[in-house]
């Protein structure tokens, strides 16, 4: 009995196991618990009484439009005043976030290709997709993947800096147009597609690249021919998937004063005018929705196969 | 000898027209927009700028750019720095922290495998979740952020759930999925055992999605980290208030230090994550 | 009677099994095998007919009763049927999870009783991977998962072990082991034994009884010798007129 304990004891002794997955698990949880213990974020404190109070009065008076606070307030003014807010200045708003983010889109689709298959490691190596043994290396895959990690590295550096700080950058430099909001979203999100696009290049099935690469293909007709019809379907997938939260992203960019639907919001606020500053962020609640069932949709037309 | 290629050259019509069709949105959003190549070149000023401040990347300050007319008691500028990365940090992290309980919870109610078994009228409240997940998500940390300052007043709470509402949001959709995708053979085994519907769901199909959704938690605790620097935009003592306070001052060196700094805290939890994904494939 | 998806996978099947007795079911993929052993666990009932287990009419049971008397049954898959990320430990130990309550079965997974962890040893022991107590299940080879998921139905302690191809996947010299020693268990410990399987040497090696299903209908039942060469062709022709859409079922 006490002997199979002993057993069993030794084999839990040498079981395999991650260290780097234990302490990680354990900093999450310790420094998850120290935030809320030591930090000065509190959430009893954005419920004191002199914010609820603050609270009560946006609930009771700001947040309704000057003409139907207190006993004038109808569901029906209620009707027509949002009517009236979505001709003004709403259905602009949503259109401009809209373009933005389409043309954003498209911009960092493009360039998050290029990316991609100038930073996927099996297509930047002398001889694409065969096999390192039969090849040996040169001096050409030495200086291909120095390419590749450059690329790589590019991606990271481009996604790392928050679509919002981008624009803010360009907007310095470029004044005001909607281009500072388009190269932003642009910018950050070829960064994600770039890194998406290489990883789905590494994970394509190397049989029939390697059979176009044998039969005397170059790099850029395996990268034409073979590539770029294989990853397209999983590409596209992610440019769905990336279009949506591009649309949550130009709602906000406006704020920095690019005519978006966060530009509205702005202004609203600085007016005063809290009732249509909410109509304006619910508007772009709908907006993001509307996106994400189109993304929703088509990924699942996507994933029938193209 | 070769094989016969197993690939059409000619691409089929359908990938043809889906590639046009998204072509054709982005011209019509270019001319939707009134844009014109010509506003991409920066004008006068802004072309000063952007030399000034390009320039100012390879030399990011490592102390105050212009220590004039500041009190001489201020402390140096990298603990400045290390301040703002802290307070994002913190910010990004208490996020996670709401997020991560809120995510799990909404995702296993949203999620069709935790039903399985079960009542059908479950469904509506399903379906009821699942909308609840897509509103939260719908709008943006900073249109929240904005709200509760108008309706609360600035306090570090604000920021926090402004940033873990939506992300809860996208972890239960997300959290879901994966639920959804992960292998079910193993969770049926269980069932022919006689187990409840709760372990089989629980011991059966969770920890085979635990690995995923671990990742993708990691991932997000990524993009919480940038979302909470740019509430510094909105006041909040994050990285991005200071980084703003500095291109208002025109002092580019310490802007880039900003940036860098963050650049350096993504590059690190990338590598870590990277490392953690492949310890959970073996 | 039983359908699937409006097609009958199962007709006129009568058949009884007395207590410690082993029997094989054979025959070509399709056939009902996997369906039979289904209605035998109670995940499938039939829209006509009976099924009685242990002296009960599984009609007659609730889900909770249902779910009752398949903890007292076995039931070892072709192959995926362990939690590859977990511990073998784990997976062994959830052969109790039907006579458990929620929260001591979340408990055996975070700390399992030392009790249970002895017994989980012995049992792992006599199925000859006593060493992997502690292993990821996904890092064991096909043959010795499905000795886990035979440890699990030990550790079960069932009345009655139900098999559905238990050596499809594992390769030929190791199934006969395989075999072997579930026949062994089988008799110490007084299991009855309904064991799927499409190989015909294997069938007759260790199952004194062969129940041969052809297109849903019990096509031969009785003791190995008696099935001659010329049946077994005969059982595994494919017949134009008679293969109703039995290949729904795997």
């Amino acid at each position: 009995m006490s002997d199979r304990l002993a057993q069993v004891e030794a084999l839990r002794k040498s079981r395999p196991r991650s260290r780097l997955i234990r302490w990680s698990a354990m900093l999450a949880v310790v420094c998850s618990v120290l935030v809320w213990l030591t930090s000065d974020i509190s959430l009893a404190d954005m419920f004191s009484t002199k914010r609820l109070g603050h609270l009560d009065r946006f609930i009771t008076n700001d947040m309704l439009p000057a003409k139907l606070r207190g006993d004038a307030f109808t569901w029906g003014g209620l009707g027509d005043w949002c009517g009236e807010q979505f001709q003004l200045n709403g259905a602009r708003a949503m259109l401009a976030t809209l373009c933005i983010s389409v043309l954003a889109i498209v911009l960092a689709a493009v360039a998050g290709a290029m990316l991609g298959a100038f930073g996927a490691r099996n297509l930047m190596s002398a001889h694409p997709f065969l096999p390192h043994a039969t090849v040996g290396h040169g001096d050409c895959s030495h200086w291909l993947d120095r390419v590749a990690q450059f690329t790589r590295l590019i991606c990271i550096l481009l996604r790392a800096v928050p679509e919002y700080i981008w624009a803010y950058l360009l907007l310095a430099m470029l004044g005001t147009s909607a281009w500072p909001a388009v190269l932003a979203l642009a910018i950050h999100n070829a960064g994600i597609l770039g890194r998406l696009a290489g990883e789905t290049i590494e994970n394509l099935p190397s049989q029939p690249l390697r059979a176009l690469s044998m039969a005397g293909g170059t790099r850029r007709d395996v990268a034409v021919v073979g590539v770029f019809p294989m990853a397209l379907g999983r590409y596209l997938l992610y440019f769905f998937y990336r279009f949506e939260t591009c649309v949550r992203e130009a709602t906000v960019l406006g704020m920095l004063g690019v005519v978006s639907l966060g530009y509205y919001v702005i202004e609203a606020r600085a007016h005063g005018q809290y009732s249509t500053m909410l109509f304006l962020i619910f508007l772009g609640g709908l907006l993001v929705m509307l996106a994400d069932i189109v993304s929703d949709v088509a990924r699942r037309w996507l994933q029938k196969g193209i | 000898m070769a094989k016969p290629l197993p690939l059409a050259p000619r691409l089929p019509t359908r990938r043809v027209r889906i590639l046009t069709g998204i072509f054709l949105a982005a011209v019509i959003a270019f001319f939707g927009l009134g844009l014109s190549l010509g506003e991409l070149i920066p004008r006068d000023s802004g072309f000063q700028l952007v030399l000034e401040f390009f320039s100012a990347s390879v030399q990011p300050a490592f102390t105050y750019q212009n220590s004039e007319g500041l009190p001489s008691d201020i402390s140096p500028f990298l603990f400045k720095v290390g301040r703002g990365l802290w307070t994002t940090l913190t910010y990004a992290v208490a996020a996670m922290s709401l997020s991560l309980i809120g995510g799990m919870v909404l995702g296993l109610f949203a999620s069709a495998s935790f039903w399985e078994r079960r009542h059908p009228a479950w469904a509506t409240f399903r379906w009821t979740v699942r909308v609840l997940i897509a509103a939260m998500r719908s709008v943006h940390e900073l249109l929240l952020a904005l709200v509760f300052l108008a309706t609360l007043g600035i306090t570090p709470g604000a920021a926090v759930l402004a940033i873990a509402i939506p992300y809860s949001g996208t972890l239960a959709k997300v959290f879901s999925e994966m639920l959804d995708e992960s292998p079910r053979e193993a969770a049926d085994a269980l069932s022919y055992l006689g187990a409840k519907p709760l372990q089989v769901f629980l011991i059966g199909r969770f920890p085979r999605a635990l690995p995923d959704i671990a990742a993708y938690s990691f991932y997000r605790l990524e993009c919480a980290v940038r979302s909470s620097a740019v509430m510094g935009f909105f006041g909040f003592t994050t990285i991005g208030l200071y980084l703003r306070q500095s291109f208002e001052n025109l002092h580019y060196r310490e802007v880039w230090t900003y940036l860098y700094a963050l650049i350096v805290v993504v590059l690190i939890l990338e590598v870590w994550s990277a490392h953690l994904r492949r310890r959970f494939v073996a | 009677m039983v359908h699937l998806g409006g097609t009958p996978v199962l007709r006129g099947v009568n058949l009884e099994v007395s207590c410690g007795e082993r029997v094989a079911l054979l025959g070509p993929s399709g056939a009902g095998k996997t369906t039979l052993l289904r209605v035998i666990n109670g995940v499938i009932v039939p829209r006509s007919g009976s099924v009685e287990v242990q002296d009960t009419n599984l009609r007659k049971l609730d889900q909770g009763a249902l779910r009752q008397l398949r903890s007292r049954i076995g039931f070892v898959h072709q192959d995926h049927s362990l939690v590859a990320n977990l511990r073998v430990l784990h997976n062994v130990v959830a052969g109790r999870l039907g006579q458990r309550s929620f929260w001591s079965s979340l408990r055996d997974i975070v700390r399992t009783s030392k009790a249970d962890l002895l017994e989980v040893h012995r049992i792992l022991e006599r199925v000859g991977i006593g060493d992997k107590l502690y292993q990821r299940t996904d890092s064991l080879s096909g043959g010795q998962q499905q000795r886990v998921a035979l440890a699990r139905a030990l550790f079960q302690q069932p009345k009655m072990l139900l098999a559905d191809e238990p050596v499809a996947s594992v390769d030929p010299t190791r199934s006969r082991d395989l075999l072997n020693l579930m026949t062994e268990l089988a008799a110490e410990e007084g299991w009855t034994l309904v064991v799927s399987i499409h190989d015909l040497e294997l069938a007759r090696e260790f199952f004194p009884r062969v129940v041969g299903l052809r297109n849903g209908e019990v096509y031969f039942d009785g003791p190995a010798e008696d099935l001659t060469p010329q049946m077994v062709t005969e059982l595994y022709s494919m017949d134009s007129t008679s293969s109703t859409g039995g290949e729904q079922d795997g």
